[in-house]
């Protein structure tokens, strides 16, 4: 793993537990979103995976029960000691186990798994076409089709100014098919 | 013969807003061939034939290229592996290159760069770089938490590599076929039955993924129905 990546994902469960322990699930939701930029600049697998998860443990967390999130802070433990101790094995075992947490949990509010996990990486993808990156790229990290990804990066175009008038690429088209 | 470059985009917004067929009049029109690299032909058809909810269009592209309406490029394309190096060192965050674009999206652009000709994209970043790179650098930095620094002479670059290019949109395809009267029977009877059409029409193409603003789509209407 990419020592940088490496201490980011260490950072971002520091603070998720450090979150949970004050029941604030918003942080899920940011700390997602900042593991989303880590995802855009080493385009690496782990950040990939954390994102989602984050943002899946976010979105299923108005399921949880006490022995849930229990559960869940016991793995994210898990994960964070076994990612400082380089322990890889260890730590992708916690990480699978908070997957199917989510699974569980997506059961009980009527999602399907596959629901879940689509829609975060989804949203992930459009956050990184947001900060700029092409519908390709933002589609490719996430693991997504450019079909997929499309219709939603519509509404999610950020304002943005172009050189070339609206009105001047019509008659430039009009041009092309020889139809001025 | 003239050749248009199309990339995934505006077909994948026609097909999502059921217009694929405007591009065969179009072709009539054009008098020339439309052309998609194997990268986009990948992500047009093999793709999504992977995928039940995008599979039935996948076989509307299929048609396309059945009918010769569209023909998968397969001489060698050169400069794609120059300007994706360029466009991925342009732009750095600390002391990393932030890859904005894939190899596949600078296919069409070099293939209409070499042929001198026109590229078919509603891909906005690629757009903005080659058309307004200096909006793209601050794109980049709005968007990032951290800071973004580009690289004046590799973006100076570029841009100068790929300026050749003109770039016209889905949005611009369904405007032609508008003022050609390829979308006329569309047209609900009434006094304001020309300009519903146009309303619907740029709406689904900028909703089912045109990179268009809302201002320029009224600066399209405006111009479309005067």
């Amino acid at each position: 793993m990419n020592s940088k990546v490496h201490k980011e994902l260490v950072r971002f469960l520091q603070q998720v537990l450090a979150a949970l322990k004050e029941d604030d699930l918003d942080t899920l939701k940011k700390l997602s979103n900042q593991a989303t930029e880590t995802v855009a600049l080493y385009k690496d697998m782990d950040a990939v995976s954390v994102a989602v998860l984050l943002y899946s443990l976010f979105k299923v967390s108005s399921c949880w029960e006490q022995s849930d999130k229990d559960e869940i802070v016991t793995q994210l433990k898990i994960a964070l000691t076994s990612l400082q101790k380089n322990s890889f094995g260890k730590y992708n075992g916690a990480i699978k186990k908070l997957f199917s947490h989510v699974k569980s949990c997506s059961a009980k509010v009527k999602d399907h798994l596959s629901d879940v996990m689509q829609a975060a990486r989804i949203k992930k993808s459009t956050i990184l076409f947001q900060k700029g990156l092409s519908i390709g790229q933002a589609a490719g990290l996430m693991g997504l089709s450019n079909w997929d990804l499309q219709i939603y990066a519509a509404d999610t175009l950020s304002a943005h100014t172009e050189k070339i008038h609206a009105e001047s690429r019509v008659k430039q088209a009009l041009h092309i098919f020889g139809a001025t | 013969m003239k050749k248009l470059f199309f990339d995934a985009g505006p077909i994948i917004t026609l097909a999502l807003s059921n217009l694929t067929w405007i591009l065969e009049p179009l072709k009539r029109q054009y008098n020339g061939r439309f052309f998609i690299t194997p990268s986009v032909h990948y992500e047009l058809v093999k793709r999504p034939l992977t995928v039940n909810r995008f599979k039935f269009e996948a076989l509307q592209v299929m048609k396309l290229i059945r009918l010769g309406v569209v023909e998968v490029y397969d001489s060698p394309i050169r400069g794609v592996k120059s300007l994706k190096a360029l466009a991925n060192s342009s732009f750095k965050i600390g002391n990393k290159n932030v890859d904005i674009l894939q190899e596949g999206e600078l296919e069409s652009l070099s293939c209409a760069l070499e042929h001198n000709t026109a590229i078919v994209m509603d891909e906005r970043t690629l757009r903005l770089f080659i058309e307004n790179s200096s909006e793209m650098e601050s794109l980049l930095g709005r968007r990032f938490k951290r800071p973004v620094i580009g690289n004046a002479a590799r973006i100076k670059e570029f841009s100068q590599k790929s300026s050749g290019a003109a770039i016209i949109r889905s949005i611009e395809l369904v405007s032609v076929a508008y003022k050609l009267g390829f979308l006329d029977s569309y047209i609900p009877k009434g006094k304001l039955g020309r300009e519903q059409l146009v309303d619907a029409v740029l709406w689904a193409t900028k909703y089912n993924g045109c990179a268009v603003t809302i201002h320029e789509i009224a600066e399209i209407k405006k111009f479309l129905l005067t």
